[in-house]
């Protein structure tokens, strides 16, 4: 379960070709980071796997059925937290679970699983405008896994934080990850955040977006950031993406 | 350092208060003993404050005291606030609905918007003869109404519209229907703004309510006092009448103030 397929995905926005071909697998219970030049569309893709948008050629499969329309059973983190202001930390964990229908006390039961889960115990009548960047995306981390999800996707969910607590985060998110086994398609910027998260890195290319290559980083967890291994890794998906940078600088375009 | 900054803020608003008081007093005085008159004003009719105090007082809970006074202040104050209250309800009734419907659905808002536009650019007053034309009863309520409803209807709109559109992504996500991202996103996020159009929209009720009282001659109601007193040349109780219109009006728009305050916790 929780088995994301991408076949052929190409999105036109305009008449201009954003994402090109597309062939992506995630397996069961793997956490795969996708990793490119801004404006590769990393995201125009992770918002197809959510039935946000969809494609103009080929298809995107969800345990061999084909995602059409607002996909439920992936839970999406973005990258600027979008919780309701309005809800407690509660409120918006329950928020998935509520629309479904659940029960209270089986919401509530859900909700402070989770809030154990992610660390927010003691937090659960805050609202957002109370809580750090950090525990803000602990509550979104949180409200996507109570909805029960098959699938993770994650949108630069680390991007706003400074780099101690996104350290502090990633760690988090890989604890969370090893407990539930969901599995997972995390867009970001950073191949060190990339190198130390993912079983496998999807680099793109500049627009329009492609695969370029695939890395499998078959390093055991926790992984020392520093360690020999990880600076190869990192070494050879930089000098990748780095002519891909080139190229999208080349284009003048880089903002979208 | 703040508490002092407010208490001199304080200070200065009683001075300001009282410094007004007594320019009302002295142009009076002036005027009365000629000594000085504003030229094409006839200040010595006006009532000093003084006089205006003693008018309020002797007229806020009288019952029976000669023509035109069968009622108090306090009951005229009644009147107009329970159709101010009574119009302001049924606008909001009316009007968040509307509202939601047009800032949701480009359909209503083609459908509804002509004549909205049109409509809420006729004050509240201009709809005082055709309400005492048609209606049998409630006529004021029907211009409190009409003033308070457009408001509402214009700000609930600017609310669902400015819904961050993540938001509604990450509902939908999450599972939510059509139904429930209307009513557990749209309207919650559309919230301080409806509120913000209640509060605008009794502004302009209270104002609409005085002039209709005026016209439609209710017994009873502040703009009804204050028209009967001035005909009756009871200067002071007019005076006086006016400035009871003036605070209760501070006083609504201060307690929607505090509801707001009070009830959108989350609010940064």
């Amino acid at each position: 379960m929780g088995r994301l397929i991408l076949k052929g995905v190409s999105r036109k926005f305009n008449g201009l070709l954003a994402v090109s071909g597309v062939n992506i697998e995630v397996a069961e219970g793997e956490f795969v980071c996708l990793l490119g030049p801004s404006g590769c569309g990393k995201t125009t893709l992770l918002r197809m796997a959510a039935g946000l948008d969809a494609p103009t050629e080929g298809e995107l499969l969800l345990d061999d059925r084909k995602i059409e329309g607002v996909n439920n059973e992936c839970g999406f983190v973005f990258q600027e937290y979008v919780l309701f202001p309005w809800r407690t930390v509660k409120g918006n964990i329950e928020f998935g679970p509520e629309m479904k229908g659940i029960k209270e006390d089986e919401r509530e039961r859900i909700a402070q699983h989770y809030i154990d889960l992610v660390g927010l115990k003691g937090f659960e009548n805050h609202y957002p405008h109370e809580l750090s960047g950090g525990m803000k995306q602990r509550v979104g981390i949180a409200r996507a896994y109570a909805n029960s999800p098959k699938l993770m996707l994650m949108d630069e969910p680390f991007g706003a934080l400074d780099a101690q607590t996104r350290n502090l985060m990633q760690g988090e998110l890989l604890r969370i990850w090893e407990k539930e086994h969901i599995s997972a398609l995390f867009v970001t910027h950073s191949v060190d955040e990339a190198v130390y998260l993912a079983d496998r890195v999807v680099v793109m290319s500049a627009r329009p977006g492609t695969v370029k290559e695939i890395f499998k980083i078959d390093l055991p967890r926790p992984r020392v950031r520093t360690s020999p291994e990880a600076n190869a890794m990192r070494d050879a998906i930089l000098k990748c993406l780095g002519a891909e940078i080139q190229r999208a600088k080349g284009e003048g375009d880089i903002s979208r | 350092m703040k508490n002092d900054k407010e208490r001199n803020g304080l200070l200065i608003n009683v001075l300001s208060l009282i410094g007004f008081i007594i320019i009302w007093h002295v142009l009076i005085i002036l005027a009365r003993e000629q000594i000085f008159n504003v030229p094409f004003m006839r200040l010595k009719d006006v009532p000093t404050p003084l006089e205006t105090w003693y008018a309020l007082v002797g007229s806020m809970f009288t019952r029976a005291y000669g023509p035109g006074l069968t009622y108090g202040i306090i009951d005229h104050v009644e009147a107009s606030l329970v159709r101010v209250i009574q119009g302001g309800a049924i606008a909001f009734i009316i009007g968040v609905p509307v509202g939601i419907g047009i800032g949701y659905s480009r359909l209503i808002h083609n459908i509804l918007n002509p004549i909205i536009e049109i409509v809420r650019n006729m004050p509240p007053m201009a709809w005082i003869p055709l309400a005492i034309f048609i209606l049998v009863s409630g006529g004021s309520i029907f211009i409190v109404f009409i003033g308070v409803v457009f408001p509402i209807i214009l700000n609930t709109i600017y609310g669902v519209r400015s819904t961050d559109a993540r938001l509604i992504d990450a509902a939908r996500t999450l599972g939510a229907s059509r139904a429930q991202i209307i009513g557990k996103v749209l309207i919650p996020s559309a919230f301080p703004s409806i509120i913000a159009g209640l509060r605008i929209g009794f502004g302009v009720g209270w104002m609409a309510i005085v002039a209709a009282e005026m016209v439609i001659r209710s017994p009873v109601g502040l703009g009804y006092f204050i028209w009967n007193m001035g005909d009756l040349g009871r200067y002071a109780e007019m005076v006086a009448g006016m400035i009871v219109i003036g605070v209760i009006g501070y006083i609504m728009n201060i307690s929607i103030l505090i509801l707001q305050k009070r009830v959108i916790k989350w609010a940064d």
